[in-house]
């Protein structure tokens, strides 16, 4: 019988796995799942953290608010469109970007890097710099404008400039990530089914439809489901270049969730929007998933 | 053969393609180093100036110099992101170990239930991390951080080192082993110093996720002296009426350090994206 200092220096194969094991899930534990259990729980309370009077058992309650409630309705619709907006118009300009990139360079550096640095950029430095692109008077995208014979505009001040600016935004910072997939996905296409295309007098765009679209479908789908999942989490862009203004007219659940627990401290309330995203995500998700797996054996 | 020739040929169309794609991701981040450069007064005149005219470093001097706080987001972000790099790697490495070597059953369902919980909507569990955080009494302290980005990391780095540790041949560990090595020996002497470039890798990726997060840093440490530094930088036009040239020089600091890391290692963390890339 070995005494357990032993064991710990030799341990077995399951005693170490579970050393070896237990910080990770000890962590999920106390960050992951002991939130979601009090989320649900708090959704059922009303339980501001500002008057100190405690917490109160008010039963559904706060859902029935939710679904009264215009503003949750309006950030939902704008997280829905600017992931409706944004997760294809990133596939479409990250593809765009792949292609180019994939081109024989001699050097492969200047390129890699120029897809590497809005990867590495806090999302919330991009919103910033955007924000400074569309600035009203001095805003680089308002002097081109004015340039081609424009009218100055407040850009970020009206609803719709100020959403489409932000698709904008989100689009050239996450299409190079989206790129950085898909040009792995394209160096791994073999070069031969191209040269057999060409003899078989397959022209460049059949090539593209045929070979290329075909081949990288696996990339695609991977980098589209992680786009739509962060795509439905956007907080740092809207908030650092409009702050959900003008009105709400740019704001989205998160930054409504935000808004509603850290801002005004209405724990109950914003546990409740907070479940509502949880399912909404979870329907998203299901939804897309099942759309592609549908699209691929099709 | 299809015709190639003309204004599309080789050469032009890879200058372009470049050109493309250098402009694309170069662009803004020039765009702020010349606002940073330019006096207040250049930056007001119209029609705007593209290129600095007379250049100065006075917007520089004010972010670093007249904001105190500035050094104080700086030294917050780096303690922050190193101390949940370092964190990372530690449960990341433990975990991907087990994962890659140990005989366990439902190896594929442990590796499945980290990832898929380390990457639950962030913004859904805000509250509940804030109650969290608050009880224990870390509110406006590194560990409030520090936690919540290691489980930001995790899916990354244990996707990462489970395929470097994979990748070490097993003979290796059991000759160790043979040779009287123990079961931790045999990790810190073999798999570990092996194992090095695929810890770094993982590492380069849990650093720019974690110098990277908004949310949390907003929300958990919301005192002045405990803000890193996108937060910092973003609640400076709170306090003033939006002094774009210093916010400019302030994100060109705070932008070239990563940008440096990025440009040395390039080929790695794109080796690494790929392999377990998980980040929008």
């Amino acid at each position: 019988m070995k005494s357990w200092l032993d064991r710990l220096r030799d341990p077995s194969e399951r005693t170490l796995g579970v050393i070896l094991l237990s910080p990770a899930f000890a962590l999920l534990a106390l960050i992951v799942v002991y939130p979601i259990g009090k989320l649900f729980y708090n959704s059922f309370f009303d339980m501001r953290l500002s008057g100190g009077q405690g917490s109160k058992w008010i039963g559904w309650q706060n859902y029935a608010d939710m679904i009264k409630d215009g503003a949750f309705w309006d950030a939902t619709w704008n997280t829905v469109l600017i992931t409706l907006i944004t997760v294809p118009g990133a596939l479409v300009v990250g593809l765009a970007l792949a292609l180019l990139a994939n081109l024989p360079f001699k050097r492969q550096w200047p390129v890699r890097l120029a897809l590497l640095l809005p990867w590495a950029l806090p999302l919330a430095f991009a919103g910033l710099i955007w924000a400074w692109f569309f600035h009203t008077e001095y805003g680089f995208i308002n002097d081109v404008w004015v340039r081609m014979g424009g009218e100055p505009r407040m850009w970020l001040l009206s609803p719709v400039s100020a959403f489409a600016a932000i698709c904008i935004a989100i689009i050239w910072k996450s299409s190079s990530f989206m790129a950085l997939i898909l040009l792995a996905g394209l160096q791994m296409i073999p070069k031969s089914l191209y040269e057999a295309a060409e003899v078989d007098g397959a022209s460049r765009w059949q090539q593209f439809w045929q070979i290329t679209v075909p081949m990288l479908m696996p990339s695609i789908v991977v980098a589209l489901i992680f786009r739509t999942i962060t795509a439905l989490q956007t907080f740092d862009i809207p908030y650092t270049m409009t702050k959900g203004g003008p009105g709400n007219a740019t704001e989205t659940l998160a930054m409504y969730i935000h808004k509603t627990t850290i801002d005004y401290l209405d724990v109950g309330f914003g546990s409740t929007l907070a479940v509502g995203m949880f399912v909404l995500s979870m329907i998203l998700t299901a939804a897309y998933l099942r759309h592609i797996s549908r699209q691929e054996s099709a | 053969m299809n015709d190639r020739g003309g204004l599309l040929s080789g050469v032009r169309l890879r200058f372009i393609a470049a050109t493309i794609v250098v402009l694309n991701g170069f662009f803004p981040a020039v765009w702020i180093l010349f606002t940073s450069l330019k006096s207040e007064a250049e930056l007001f005149r119209k029609p705007i100036t593209y290129f600095p005219h007379e250049p100065t470093l006075r917007n520089y001097i004010a972010a670093a110099v007249d904001q105190p706080l500035f050094q104080v987001f700086m030294k917050n972000s780096v303690v922050v992101a190193l101390l949940a790099t370092v964190v990372s790697l530690l449960v990341a490495a433990f975990a991907a170990y087990a994962i890659a070597r140990l005989n366990l059953k439902r190896r594929q369902l442990i590796l499945t239930a980290i990832i898929a919980s380390s990457m639950f909507p962030l913004i859904t569990l805000l509250v509940p991390i804030f109650e969290t955080m608050r009880a224990l009494g870390w509110l406006n302290s590194y560990l409030a951080l520090v936690f919540p980005y290691v489980v930001l990391n995790l899916p990354v780095c244990t996707l990462v080192l489970v395929s470097f540790f994979q990748s070490i041949p097993r003979d290796l560990e059991n000759a160790a082993m043979i040779d009287g090595c123990t079961r931790f020996e045999t990790l810190w002497r073999v798999v570990l110093p092996l194992s090095a470039p695929g810890v770094f890798t993982a590492g380069i990726l849990a650093f720019v996720n974690a110098w990277d997060e908004f949310l949390l840093a907003l929300s958990l440490n919301s005192n002045a002296a405990m803000r890193t530094l996108p937060v910092g930088i973003t609640l400076y036009q709170g306090e003033f009426t939006f002094p774009w040239p210093i916010i400019s020089a302030a994100l060109i600091v705070a932008i070239v350090p990563v940008a440096i890391v990025i440009a040395i290692f390039q080929e790695r963390v794109v080796g690494g994206l790929t392999a377990g890339g998980l980040k929008g």
